[in-house]
């Protein structure tokens, strides 16, 4: 059965379910694939029938022991709260806004990269306490949502729902509708609260889902025909330089965003992202609901990646000529240099632990240099994208073209696995996004470079962008070595003799004197 | 309660703590300590990445930040309950934290779904694991409020009953929260330092001289409770009187300086009754090495020509707002022109702390003090503050930075949040810490960092 993206219900169906995402699984990235019989839920998504059996639930190894991560009501600040000229206000206790600082940070950072000016994002908490958790928290909403107007006047106005308003029933989808009449712009309800999905990512689909109802244009007037949509973070301006041969002006979605950027979004010639895992909702939706077509290439990420991605785009604006010239002038730029760098990383061995589908463009990178990756560790694994096209197997691209990853792990920021997830493979740096690991991974002996600008390694200057910064970072193996002379994680020995990253979940005994113990007591 | 509301708007931008399940890190800042947190995915990211990382980036250590076991509940377990979460959680940590106290802090989720986290615990207590539970949802209150919630659920489920002896000279000392100013860690060590020179023996409970769990062991035996804050710790000061018949000695101000600092140590040797030759020969003898290097400065504040500040304003909490405000005005004699305290300090620590700012600053000073937690109202008061003379200074976080680059004005990050400062080992108060907070003001005022 196809399942096309419901734009009339304010909640977005879960990631485990409208996709089938996992956070727990080990094996080689060759056996992932063949479980993950994307072909055939890319027919499923099509409206097509596949053979019995095929596409179902992955397996999944559940852990008992979970560790500090991110949720999707933190995905939603750090999408909707880096709009220059909405508010998002969290509807939550204040803990839920104590990352707003972070954000702050961060938007400082994307706004000089993007070359707009500095401001602080606009985010208000309602600060619910006790009272508001037993008599309910309505009233500080609409209070809320005047103070919002009255502060920063803006052009839109969200609402976050986050783990206690969800379980107090609050009803934040009356109260949008009810004050928006009021305040004379949209208010717009998330639903993402951090319980709801066990991936974060689940948040990107949610914020991206309340614009697509309520800002991007339903009826464009007019089509931009140089205007492609680029689904991303704060990164750097480098899709400028990348599609400027094509003749198209980028416009980022959504973080440094203004609400305008948003509203044209229908008006753009196509979609397409860094990242399938970030962006694959926002392309499908825009595909299916207002015919802007998504691209259906591989990501731009090393070199073959990036020729097809360029091509696939030339041809949706008929600039087929011109992207092959861009190729051919490219790879002959940047070949020296590329082959300067692929003689200093003989040798080497990267790790790479991000998300799913930005995991792949990087190791594609990494490849590019001539890096072996013998293994790698994603927060989650989606067996299939939004889009569903035949081009977007981004995994299975990655195998193909760069060969097999034997120690291929879907596990969500388990730092405790670290040791035993790099003592069975050769790494001499590892990248990681996400905050929580690098710092420990860093305890054990191996640099590691936290990649913030997520568009560092896109393109053809990427591949040399990321191995300009490994120089440094192979160098910071001094300090990480210190560090591991001297600095212990908080593991016992037990732990660190074990070979098996997932040991607590596959060895039914573990547990037995632990077990022992409580029932003598009883 | 909506006639409230309409009177005080309680919403807040531009946020300066975290909540009340953020006080994981009171229990990272104890050696051997492990927390658990029972709580949704997010919240300690959250909370953790505000104390340690948006906090002047002073980072965590052991089983916090990244190595924090964490529920991280589900849909699942609001449905059906999280305690078998939870069960399984905690035996895997005692699996394979090497840990000598476990403290389980429940969030919003475990408490509005109602788990029996107690009974569970106490299944693990008997069993003889040292282990403990605290309820801190962020609905209930600020990271401070957790922070005392957690130090009286490891007095009240580890530390245990004690008829013993009393001894003469030891004191336990409860100062800042650990993780919420950016140079807790340094503060810790020269109060420390500072009691040990005038000759007492010191219990250290949190940071980088505190020398694991057995501190906590010795609580009872402490001669009496030093409290050094305007409110943060008086809770579990009282709460140790009333479990151990503890007396407790509340000193509000953090000694910053010379003279202060003195007058602190006296304070503190009177009441415990100890000799006094010790602590007047550690006055003198630091007295000594501050005025030597305070003359050397002496020449850069007389013959520097290019201008420096003469007004401040500070936003912060009650406890730093406080003792630099009172370093600044009664021994620089720079000018406060405004202070804005924004740890929603408990409302019956107010009137003695607004009286403090009116008449005991400093002889001829005497300001209105502001409680204000909504960021945006901190920027506005601030904002509208008319400074007269010379370049002015403003002491604040990193919701500031915009506004002072607007003003051009002088401005560092003393509070939380900080993302334009890093500390690695840092104290401004004290003896020493008063030196290197002048170094700071003045090499801003040169044009440095």
């Amino acid at each position: 059965m196809s399942k096309k993206i419901n734009l009339n219900m304010t909640t977005v169906e879960n990631r485990e379910l409208r996709l089938g995402t996992i956070i727990g699984w080990d094996g080689s990235a060759k056996d992932l694939i063949r479980q993950s019989a994307y072909d055939e839920r890319s027919l499923k998504k099509h409206g097509g029938c596949p053979a019995k059996g095929q596409g179902c639930r992955l397996c999944e190894i559940q852990s008992p022991l979970n560790q500090e991560t991110m949720c999707s009501n933190a995905i939603v600040q750090c999408q909707i709260g880096n709009l220059t000229d909405c508010v998002l206000i969290n509807h939550a206790p204040i803990g839920c806004s104590s990352e707003d600082a972070k954000f702050n940070l961060t938007m400082h950072m994307g706004l000089a990269r993007r070359g707009k000016p500095q401001q602080n994002t606009l985010c208000i908490s309602t600060n619910l306490l006790e009272k508001d958790m037993v008599f309910g928290g309505s009233a500080k909403l609409r209070h809320a949502i005047r103070v919002a107007k009255e502060r920063y006047n803006p052009k839109a106005i969200f609402i976050a729902m986050a783990c206690a308003t969800a379980i107090t029933g609050e009803d934040i989808d009356s109260v949008a509708e009810e004050m928006e009449p009021e305040v004379g712009v949209p208010v717009i309800p998330l639903h993402c609260e951090g319980f709801r999905s066990k991936h974060w990512s689940t948040g990107f689909d949610v914020a991206f889902h309340g614009v697509l109802r309520q800002i991007v244009e339903k009826n464009p007037k007019k089509k931009q025909k140089d205007l492609i949509n680029i689904i991303a973070l704060w990164g750097s301006d480098w899709f400028t330089d990348l599609l400027k041969p094509l003749g198209l002006r980028v416009n980022y979605l959504l973080d440094c965003a203004s609400f305008e950027e948003i509203r044209q979004a229908s008006e753009a010639v196509a979609t397409t992202t860094f990242c399938e895992t970030l962006g694959g909702y926002m392309g499908a939706a825009l595909q299916e609901q207002f015919g802007v077509p998504q691209i259906d290439a591989p990501q731009p990420y090393g070199i073959k990646g990036t020729d097809e991605w360029l091509r696939a785009i030339a041809k949706v604006v008929g600039k087929e000529k011109e992207a092959e010239e861009f190729i051919e002038s490219e790879h002959k730029r940047i070949a020296p240099k590329l082959a300067e760098f692929r003689e200093f990383f003989k040798g080497k061995h990267g790790m790479v632990l991000t998300g799913s589908a930005y995991a792949h463009g990087l190791i594609s990178v990494l490849a590019e240099l001539g890096i072996k990756n013998e293994g790698a560790l994603v927060f989650h694994h989606d067996p299939i994208y939004d889009g569903a096209g035949k081009n977007q197997d981004t995994l299975k691209q990655l195998v193909e073209t760069y060969g097999d990853i034997p120690h291929y792990t879907v596990s969500k920021t388990r730092a405790f696995q670290l040791p035993q997830l790099l003592n069975r493979i050769k790494a001499d740096f590892l990248i990681i996004r996400h905050p929580g690991l690098a710092s420990v991974a860093g305890h054990l002996g191996v640099p590691t470079f936290a990649l913030g600008d997520e568009h560092i390694p896109v393109g053809y200057d990427g591949i040399l962008r990321i191995a300009e910064i490994l120089v440094g970072v192979l160098s910071r193996t001094k300090f990480n070595k210190t560090l591991q002379r001297h600095v212990r994680l908080p593991y016992n020995d037990w732990w660190f003799s074990q070979t098996d990253p997932f040991i607590l979940s596959n060895d039914k005994n573990v547990f037995k004197d632990i077990e022992k113990k409580l029932e003598e007591v009883i | 309660m909506s006639e409230q509301i309409k009177k005080k708007p309680t919403v807040i931008s531009n946020v300066r703590y975290a909540c009340a399940v953020g006080a994981t890190n009171t229990v990272v800042a104890i050696k051997g300590a492990v927390p658990i947190a029972n709580c949704s995915p997010g919240c300690q990211l959250k909370t953790t990445a505000m104390l340690t990382f948006e906090n002047a980036f002073q980072g965590s250590i052991a089983a916090g930040g990244g190595n924090m076991p964490s529920a991280n509940a589900t849909e699942n377990d609001v449905v059906f309950g999280g305690i078998k979460t939870l069960d399984s959680l905690i035996k895997s940590t005692l699996k394979i934290y090497e840990g000598d106290l476990f403290v389980v802090l429940t969030g919003c989720t475990g408490e509005l779904i109602g788990d029996n986290v107690p009974d569970l615990v106490r299944s693990y207590q008997e069993a003889g694991y040292p282990i403990v539970y605290a309820n801190t949802p962020g609905f209930k209150g600020n990271n401070l409020f957790g922070h005392e919630e957690v130090v009286n659920a490891i007095i009240d489920q580890y530390v245990g009953p004690y008829s013993g002896e009393k001894k003469k000279g030891l004191v336990n000392l409860w100062f800042e929260t650990p993780y919420y100013n950016q140079n807790w860690r340094g503060d810790y060590q020269e109060l420390a330092r500072i009691l040990r020179g005038a000759g007492l023996e010191v219990n250290v409970l949190f940071g980088p001289e505190n020398p694991g769990v057995e501190a906590w062991k010795k609580i009872p035996q402490a001669q009496f409770n030093l409290v050094v804050s305007p409110w943060v710790g008086v809770r579990n000061a009282e709460h140790l009187q009333k479990k151990y018949d503890q007396p407790f000695l509340h000193i509000p101000e953090i000694p910053v300086g010379e003279e202060a600092t003195a007058k602190f140590i006296r304070q503190v040797v009177e009441y415990a009754g100890i000799d006094k030759a010790q602590s007047e020969e550690f006055i003198k003898q630091e007295a000594e090495i501050y005025y030597y290097y305070l003359e050397h400065f002496s020449e850069f504040f007389a013959e520097y020509w290019y201008g420096m500040p003469s007004e401040f304003a500070v936003t912060a909490d009650a406890a730093y707002a406080l003792a630099y405000s009172k370093f600044l005005a009664d021994q620089i004699g720079l000018i406060p022109k405004r202070v804005v305290i924004t740890d929603n300090t408990p409302a019956k620590f107010r009137p003695a702390i607004t009286e403090y700012f009116k008449n005991n600053i400093s002889e001829g000073v005497s300001i209105d003090v502001d409680f204000e937690e909504d960021g945006h109202e901190v920027i506005k008061l601030i904002e509208s503050v008319e400074f007269k003379a010379g370049k002015p200074l403003i002491l604040g976080t990193s919701w500031e930075l915009n506004l002072a680059n607007d003003k051009e004005t002088l401005f560092f990050e003393i509070s939380t949040p900080s993302s334009e400062t890093l500390v690695v080992n840092r104290s401004h108060i004290g003896y020493r810490g008063a030196l290197q907070f002048l170094e700071r003001i003045y090499s801003a005022s040169v044009g440095g960092k």
